[in-house]
């Protein structure tokens, strides 16, 4: 059986992660932050008989990941570097906190680079050997639809970070071809989730059901792209 | 006469805008972290030089604050370099987020703190230097942590566009080319003189239609 690392994996998309490889029996690896108070991952991984197991890491933490990665001696087919954080739409211009910026970046660029480096042996072991970094939609520069007066925010911070994942997926790209990993940024469409709000058109089983398709269809001839849940490859 | 502020003024690119401004005639406020040692930028007749540390966020508001006339153009020029680059390997992860806090962070913040000054002047132009290497559809290897530093610039470019847009605004990214300068290095394509007076071009022609745009030093369009 495959297997699957996730991170952010106590809720949202990364819960939907967890639940629909460890119902496909793949072995799953599902990491948070609290996997103590990480209740419906819990009851999720007691339906697998052991095959989903629970891990605790902080993203923002570069040497806790490392130790993670030390404790975990099996092949990883795909990692999945979902953990990230956005600030309030009200955080706009004119009301930036300059501290929290640098934290965001630390969670959702530096997090992402030290998981894929530090997991990068366990990937290059398996037979699938992909990375996909959750980006969005929003970190598209080209597509910058929410543009203008109205919604006020405009997510800078968050923004910002994604455009610079998707700058890391174009040069791990390079890195890790030599050791056949293949890395894209996936954009999951806005997803009714505690990040994406209530009024987000795609509900979590239908965003994952089609990003877990498009990354079943990928490999090495494709890294360093970005592509969205519908499998179209979306401009940077 | 018009009115530009140029962040990064000691050397390189800034110096020889900041000389080619005050040479048409314009008011310039020259920006360094030193002025003590800006000998050149202090011989240019006509420059008013003045010390900031774009990082320092309280710095930069006090420094808004002393100054009352509008600002025509913004030239956040400053910027940074990791030497030697690394990749994940050998990464210095600090001299990352420092980068960041020049590359990107600073130039955010000086157009927050001289939104103001830009509104109420006539061109209302802000230029955010950044790189072709911040090209994300630029498919060479390396560089990481500089190149996500400018994809981010870039990134903050296009959603200033559309926000500053309804006070009249423009804001762009350029590359100013592959210059001879303490970065670019002595073996680099062009001069700083050719550089500085394409973009200075690029911003006399810049209209409503410039914002939210990557140029390069001779107003070609480069690919986000």
């Amino acid at each position: 059986m495959p297997s699957v690392f996730v991170t952010g994996a106590n809720r949202g998309l990364g819960l939907e992660f967890v639940r629909q490889y460890s119902a496909d029996g793949w072995r799953v690896f599902a990491a948070c932050r609290a996997p103590g108070s990480a209740d419906a991952l819990s009851a999720i991984a007691a339906e697998t008989d052991g095959r989903t197991t629970l891990h605790a890491i902080d993203v923002s933490d570069r040497a806790a990941v490392q130790r993670l990665a030390l404790t975990i001696d099996e092949p990883i087919d795909l990692l999945i570097n979902n953990a990230g954080q956005m600030e309030s739409w009200d955080e706009g211009f004119g009301r930036i906190d300059y501290a929290k910026w640098e934290d965001l970046l630390r969670t959702n660029l530096f997090g992402p680079a030290w998981v894929s480096h530090a997991f990068a042996s366990h990937i290059a072991k398996s037979d699938r050997r992909l990375i996909a970094m959750m980006t969005s939609g929003l970190g598209s520069i080209t597509d910058n639809r929410l543009g203008g007066r109205n919604p006020p925010g405009k997510l800078y911070l968050y923004r910002s970070s994604k455009a610079a994942l998707n700058m890391l997926v174009s040069k791990l790209s390079f890195d890790l071809k030599a050791r056949g990993i293949a890395v894209m940024a996936m954009g999951p469409g806005h997803v009714q989730t505690d990040m994406g709000g209530p009024t987000a058109k795609l509900m979590p089983p239908e965003s994952i059901t089609a990003v877990r398709k498009v990354l079943a269809d990928r490999s090495l001839e494709h890294t360093g792209r970005y592509f969205f849940y519908t499998g179209e490859e979306y401009p940077w | 006469m018009p009115t530009i502020l140029i962040t990064g003024a000691s050397r390189g690119i800034g110096l020889e805008s900041a000389r080619q401004y005050a040479a048409d005639g314009w008011t310039v406020l020259a920006c360094c972290r030193t002025p003590d040692t800006a000998s050149e930028l202090k011989a240019i007749g006509g420059v008013s030089v003045h010390a900031l540390d774009v990082t320092d966020i309280a710095a930069v508001d006090g420094f808004a604050r002393s100054v009352n006339q509008p600002i025509d153009v913004l030239m956040n020029n400053a910027g940074q370099n990791m030497r030697p680059p690394r990749g994940l390997g050998d990464m210095d992860y600090a001299a990352w987020s420092d980068l960041f806090a020049v590359n990107t962070l600073a130039p955010f913040k000086m157009i927050e703190a001289f939104q103001d000054h830009l509104r109420r002047s006539d061109r209302k132009i802000v230029l955010n230097v950044s790189s072709v290497m911040g090209s994300i559809a630029d498919t060479s290897g390396g560089h990481v942590a500089y190149r996500s530093t400018k994809a981010a610039l870039n990134m903050v470019t296009k959603v200033l566009a559309g926000d500053l847009a309804g006070d009249g605004i423009i804001v762009f990214s350029i590359h100013p080319g592959w210059v001879r300068t303490d970065m670019g290095g002595p073996s680099a394509a062009i001069s700083p003189e050719q550089s500085a007076a394409g973009m200075k071009k690029v911003v006399e022609s810049a209209g409503a239609g410039a914002s939210g745009r990557f140029f390069d030093w001779d107003g070609h369009t480069i690919a986000w």
